[in-house]
């Protein structure tokens, strides 16, 4: 397969990374999140669980008295927005150029993320997306910019979480949320289209093809508006209508759940 | 009285049909052209059947008597009196469309007709009969012993009285139903079409590997197998069919749209598990 060039970078990290053992050094190893609400709460309790302290960040102003103990640090939240890159901004600006830090980049790539920050070569994408949180792997997604001793760090880190992780390229929609939300949106318009109903459609894909869950009821535990931000994303960076939103997700998005809008 | 089944077709699907009829107390015709495919057919509802007996899922005697309640037929006009009759011939138009013609002259008039087509339009196919609000989909899934679900499927000619009882006849074979109406792919094809689709986009964009994609959606997402190691599985030439039919009948919605890679395979005779090579080599080294 033809590849650019320059986008051969992920390659040699997947390389380095392939063998990541748990770090040893355990000092300093304060974990900080901040962004979406539901997200750190789901990080925090997953690292605090193998002993891993987290340091959950409500505003920025209380980065500073801690910055020296932190080891590693997340940006989780899903949409691009002002107040994502100013939270990227600020790691970066008062964290030691050392410390690896990982950004959401589900809508929007690592690499626009970067352009703002002095110190491009630590900003990772993770695909961090609700409801894939507890599950074994995770999707890492480094920018052209992306230092190979900050992958490593990073999958070392992720190996005392027990986590395997997966080094993609750094793209919008990343794997597993792009497939996924493909599939709801269909499911949605498989709705709208009065084919089935919701509830025979969840059975149908649990049954006929073994899905772990409906990807109805998938769709509200992640929430409606999220699957829309990420086939916006989708749709916004491929320019194609392959990606557009069903109208009736774009109405769940807005009501909330399928079923208290249907009741 | 116990259900009497017609089963048209004794391949993979057709066996698999009767396999689960006869356990669940129906008297099976099993019907087909060629007496070797029933032959083929009955020995693999035995293999099968043995491997449940193996695993103490059913007794011997069960296994007896319900392979003595499949009966072996080459003569369509013998399936006149079932109860119902359900075809699962190769999945061409023309030629079920022949057949339902044929079915509709032999069968009883309170016979319900049922195709397990699982990309073709259940109206066209009931069109060709004389009462096609007889004519419902039952739409199960491969290996038929295994996969508890039946879509049915009612055509804009089908009757409800129709829909109602091939749902009481699935339930009967111990299958759980969901309904649904007549469009490309029905619920299952249509709504895992991204599941295949958007892995191939991934790929062609360079954003992750066969393998890794695999890995990804198996531990990130759950799933119990991968995207390309499940089209191994269920054939690409089979897969790349389902998914041809559902975007030229979508009339090419993009959303549908299939991969030049899935055609290159199908191509290149490399289909899956059952040509030892597909997305993955599976000839033992």
């Amino acid at each position: 397969m033809k590849k650019q060039v320059k986008r051969k970078a992920s390659k040699a990290i997947r390389k380095k990374t392939a063998a990541a053992k748990p770090e040893t050094q355990t000092a300093n190893r304060l974990v900080c999140l901040l962004g979406d609400e539901h997200l750190v709460k789901e990080y925090s309790a997953l690292f605090q669980s193998y002993g891993i302290p987290v340091l959950e960040l409500k505003n920025l102003a209380s980065l500073k008295t801690s910055a020296k103990k932190i080891s590693i640090a997340f940006e989780l939240s899903l949409e691009s927005s002002e107040t994502k890159i100013h939270n990227v901004k600020t790691l970066d600006e008062v964290l030691e150029p050392s410390i690896p830090i990982l950004s959401s980049s589900i809508t929007s790539t690592v690499l626009s993320q970067a352009q703002s920050l002095r110190n491009k070569e630590r900003l990772t994408g993770i695909a961090a997306f609700p409801t894939l949180v507890e599950n074994k792997l995770v999707e890492i997604a480094p920018s052209l910019y992306t230092s190979t001793v900050i992958a490593e760090k990073i999958t070392s880190f992720f190996a005392n979480a027990k986590k395997e992780t997966a080094i993609i390229e750094d793209s919008v929609g990343m794997v597993m949320p792009r497939i996924l939300c493909q599939i709801i949106n269909e499911a949605l318009f498989t709705v709208q289209n009065d084919v089935a109903n919701p509830k025979d459609i969840d059975t149908a894909m649990k049954l006929g093809t073994n899905y772990p869950h409906g990807p109805i009821e998938w769709g509200e535990k992640i929430g409606f508006k999220n699957i829309v931000a990420v086939l916006d994303a989708l749709y916004k960076n491929h320019g194609e209508e392959r990606y557009r939103v069903a109208p009736l997700l774009r109405q769940m998005a807005v009501a909330g759940t399928f079923w208290k809008a249907k009741e | 009285m116990a259900l009497s089944i017609g089963i048209v077709g004794a391949g993979t699907m057709g066996a698999g049909i009767a396999h689960i009829a006869a356990l669940n107390k129906c008297t099976v015709a099993l019907y087909d052209i060629n007496e070797e495919v029933i032959r083929r057919g009955v020995e693999r509802i035995n293999f099968e059947m043995k491997r449940s007996v193996d695993k103490s899922k059913i007794s011997e005697d069960d296994m007896k008597q319900a392979m003595n309640r499949i009966k072996k037929r080459t003569n369509i006009n013998d399936l006149d009196t079932c109860d119902v009759i359900i075809e699962a011939v190769l999945e061409d138009l023309r030629v079920k469309k022949d057949l339902f013609k044929k079915l509709d002259q032999i069968a009883h008039h309170t016979t319900i007709l049922a195709t397990n087509t699982s990309s073709l339009s259940v109206t066209s196919i009931a069109a060709a009969t004389k009462k096609p609000e007889r004519v419902v989909g039952m739409h199960f899934f491969n290996p038929v012993h295994m996969m508890k679900l039946v879509e049915i499927v009612k055509g804009a000619l089908t009757n409800d009285e129709t829909a109602k009882r091939a749902t009481e006849i699935a339930h009967t074979l111990g299958k759980k139903t969901v309904q649904t109406k007549d469009t490309p792919g029905f619920i299952v094809n249509r709504v895992a079409r991204p599941f295949y689709g958007e892995a191939f986009r991934l790929l062609s964009e360079g954003v992750a590997s066969i393998q890794e994609i695999d890995r990804i959606v198996k531990g990130s997402g759950g799933f119990k197998m991968g995207p390309f190691e499940l089209m191994d599985l269920i054939g690409n030439d089979v897969n790349f069919s389902v998914t041809e039919s559902v975007y030229e009948q979508m009339y090419h919605d993009p959303r549908f749209q299939p991969s030049p890679l899935q055609k290159q395979m199908v191509e290149a005779g490399l289909l899956g598990k059952k040509t030892k090579k597909g997305f993955y080599n599976y000839e033992e080294q």
